[in-house]
């Protein structure tokens, strides 16, 4: 690998420390079985029950729409930036377009990885559903997704956080978005799993060669227009399970919807008091 | 305004879409329903026995400049032909971030345009009005300056001094008193009363 | 009309500010911003802090890793810091490899760590010659309003403090290595920098914590990183020159203001303990 000369290199070569650890050989039967007993996951939570949001708007000054949402351990700040000219192009497009950037803070390699282009993708192709593109030709919106702490979900979190982000700049839109994730395994879904739940979600465990169903369902919602935006879907699910939680998923949204209204609502009434303030000031 | 306001969010279904009420700025009308686009506040503005229902963002609004639009914009480049500038603000509303635009030597005047000189009209960092003409395949924006209401209105001289327009072709450096050409725009304030408060708004917040 | 007026002429705004000794956010010259301190948020990390200076956030994350020591320093672990930007935190920066800013940042903290021996390399040896801690710790900036130095060494204090290392059984004949992680011991900190960066507008006025507009129009920057009672370090890259008196003026201005930061970090770290 080519040095990099543009930032610090540690030593040539360094280890995780975590690998010399005393090995645990717990299957990823066991380890399902630990996370879900009795009906109740591993943070206490019912199969269909979704962690708590918290979401605030206006988290980075320099950026015109900004959001920072959290499902449970899972932080996602995502800012959003005034129009541009899209670079290096020389045709002329009706419709502008959207950049979308989604980072893990994750040690890494300082390029994006496969696993975040595609998030990127994925997250461009649920927004611009939403955007009134038609309203600046030929620019091009940037959005960027930051993960601070990736506890499951981080997509999910993403998109909803970047609606928010979206509706704070200003930006035209023709709906609401929101999004929720959902993880099957040995015919139990998650909503709104956890890192560790959706790892578990990601492959087949079951011992006896039967295929069971197991996967992970993404899907984004425009909440007026009940519409589903965008579709992601990993894994191996039978065509049931897939309608059954396409079903949860979009009650999961409609649940989330409130909030999100709630939050711009009172961010609304916030600016508009302090506009008053400035006019009361200006007047007296 | 307060206690009456309409908030709203974007998608929310507003009303029907009939020949009293159309969809205005901030909204979109889909299957005879008006919608707002924006997170902000309804407006309901009166025109010739049609409502026009309009949403207001209490914060920045994101615009891109579009035909027709004065804007203000500082001058960076200038050739024979044309001078580059960047887009500041659109009307009132000040960007975030500049937009491009070129002002070609045909558009600086409306009367005599071949004996205009872009050297005796605009200088790097003056501060133009200007109007958008209709965007072209090119990429930039094309503004023109030909009106009596368009033009410098902030320069500085050579000896970097404010100045202050003598005639419609000249200004005068407030420190060396030395003319210089320009295009200026005569400046009519769009509300006197307005200005005054926003002097006074100044006055407060020192 | 004021917006405007500042987007067209930011000089002058600024003047007309500074004429009646107030700054357009409502502070006096000397003033600092009101700093906030988080430590231990990030728990997939093995120590970091979140640290707001004004608006500027920084994230700082430390993780541990083996690694072999150099030859020429058989007793020494390292510390490899690299400050980010992403395009996230401002419209100035883009994706891709570091920009020119991120690159002198991160020298500057590089220098900061490694002059202040705020941990000091040696502690970082597990066996020497053999076996050592590589502490890589990543700076990123979430929010970029000025002062940047200031809150990441603030991130960086508040993020060393926090970081508990596991123990570790090495055999050397083997090259064996077993990583107790139920027992970890926290890092020893030797001394703790603290910075203050202050702008000169105009070749005359000075203001003290720069917002992002005050450091793009000023004449000259300086930064001061103190050490306790100790100077540790002086960054001050051209621009407007300093007499001698006005730079102890500032370094007497950044003294008084070290302990208040100690303190937060102090509040910060008991916190978590609780």
């Amino acid at each position: 690998m080519p040095i990099d000369r543009k930032r610090i290199n540690g030593p040539e070569e360094t280890v995780p420390y975590n690998l010399y650890t005393k090995l645990n050989t717990k299957s990823l039967l066991q380890e399902f079985d630990e996370l879900f007993c009795d009906g109740k996951r591993a943070d206490n939570r019912a199969p269909l029950e979704h962690r708590k949001i918290f979401l605030k708007t206006g988290v980075v000054s320099q950026a015109k729409g900004s959001a920072y949402i959290e499902l449970g351990k899972t932080k996602v700040i995502v800012s959003v930036f005034d129009p541009r000219e899209i670079p290096n192009r020389t045709d002329y497009s009706l419709k502008g377009e959207i950049y979308c950037e989604f980072n893990c803070t994750k040690r890494r390699l300082h390029q994006q990885d496969a696993e975040e282009k595609q998030y990127s993708a994925i997250m461009k192709q649920a927004l611009e559903s939403t955007v009134c593109r038609h309203e600046f030709p030929n620019f091009q919106v940037d959005i960027y997704a930051l993960v601070l702490h990736n506890d499951g979900s981080p997509l999910s979190a993403a998109i909803t956080a970047a609606g928010v982000a979206l509706s704070h700049a200003g930006v035209p839109m023709y709906d609401l978005i929101v999004s929720a994730t959902l993880g099957i395994q040995h015919n139990v879904k998650f909503l709104d799993p956890s890192n560790t739940e959706q790892r578990l979600c990601d492959v087949s465990i079951s011992s006896d060669g039967k295929e069971d169903s197991h996967g992970i369902i993404v899907i984004s919602m425009l909440h007026t227009h009940e519409q589903i935006s965008q579709f992601y879907q990993v894994g191996n699910i039978s065509l049931e399970d897939i309608t059954e939680s396409v079903k949860v998923l979009e009650t999961a949204c409609k649940d989330i919807v409130p909030l999100v209204q709630k939050h711009l609502v009172k961010h609304i009434l916030k600016t508009i008091k302090n506009n008053e303030d400035y006019v009361i000031l200006v007047s007296s | 305004m307060a206690g009456e306001l309409l908030i709203c969010v974007p998608g929310q279904r507003l009303c029907l879409c009939d020949k009293v009420y159309t969809s205005g700025q901030g909204t979109y009308e889909r299957q005879g329903y008006i919608y707002s686009q924006l997170a902000g506040y309804v407006d309901i503005v009166e025109k010739d026995g049609v409502k026009i229902v309009e949403v207001h963002t209490s914060g920045e609004q994101t615009v891109v400049p579009a035909q027709g639009d004065i804007v203000t914009a500082q001058v960076n480049i200038i050739t024979q032909q044309y001078c580059k500038c960047y887009i500041k603000c659109i009307g009132d509303a000040v960007l975030r971030r500049p937009y491009r635009a070129v002002l070609r030597r045909e558009d600086i005047r409306a009367t005599e345009k071949d004996k205009v000189e872009v050297y005796k009209s605009f200088r790097p960092g003056d501060i133009i009005l200007a109007r958008v003409l209709p965007i072209t395949e090119a990429h930039t924006y094309q503004l023109s300056t030909a009106e009596n209401e368009l033009g410098v209105v902030i320069a500085h001289s050579e000896y970097g001094h404010p100045m202050v327009p003598v005639s419609w072709t000249q200004m005068q450096c407030s420190k060396t008193y030395v003319k210089e050409f320009r295009k200026v725009a005569k400046v009519v304030p769009e509300n006197i009363n307005q200005q005054r408060l926003i002097k006074r708004a100044e006055l407060v917040t020192e | 009309m004021a917006e405007q007026y500042r987007s067209l002429h930011p000089i002058k705004y600024y003047r007309d500010y500074l004429v009646h000794n107030v700054r357009p956010d409502g502070r006096q010259f000397d003033k600092f911003r009101p700093v906030i301190l988080n430590v231990g948020s990030i728990d997939t990390a093995d120590g970091s802090a979140i640290a707001k200076v004004g608006r500027t956030t920084i994230v700082c994350g430390i993780k541990a890793e083996f690694c072999r020591p150099k030859a020429e320093t058989p007793d020494q672990g390292f510390i490899v810091p690299n400050l980010e930007l992403p395009p996230l935190c401002s419209p100035k920066f883009k994706s891709g490899p570091p920009s020119d800013q991120a690159q002198v940042l991160t020298q500057i903290i590089a220098d900061i760590i490694q002059h202040s021996k705020c941990v000091d390399p040696k502690d970082l040896c597990i066996f020497p010659d053999k076996l050592a801690w590589c502490l890589f710790v990543d700076f990123i900036c979430l929010d970029y309003d000025g002062s940047l130095v200031d809150a990441c060494i603030m991130a960086l204090m508040g993020a060393l403090r926090t970081v508990t290392l596991p123990s570790v059984d090495y055999d050397p004949s083997l090259d064996n290595k077993l990583v107790n992680l139920e027992e970890r011991k926290h890092l020893p900190i030797h001394s703790t920098p603290i910075s203050a960066t202050f702008v000169i507008f105009d070749d005359k006025i000075i203001l003290a914590d720069p917002t992002v507009d005050e450091e793009n129009l000023c004449t000259g920057i300086i930064t001061i990183v103190l050490k306790g009672d100790d100077l540790c370090c002086i960054h001050k890259p051209g621009g407007s020159p300093l007499t001698e008196e006005e730079l102890f003026e500032y370094i007497g201005k950044s003294k008084k203001r070290a302990p208040l930061i100690n303190n937060l970090i102090e509040a910060a770290l008991e916190n978590i303990n609780k």
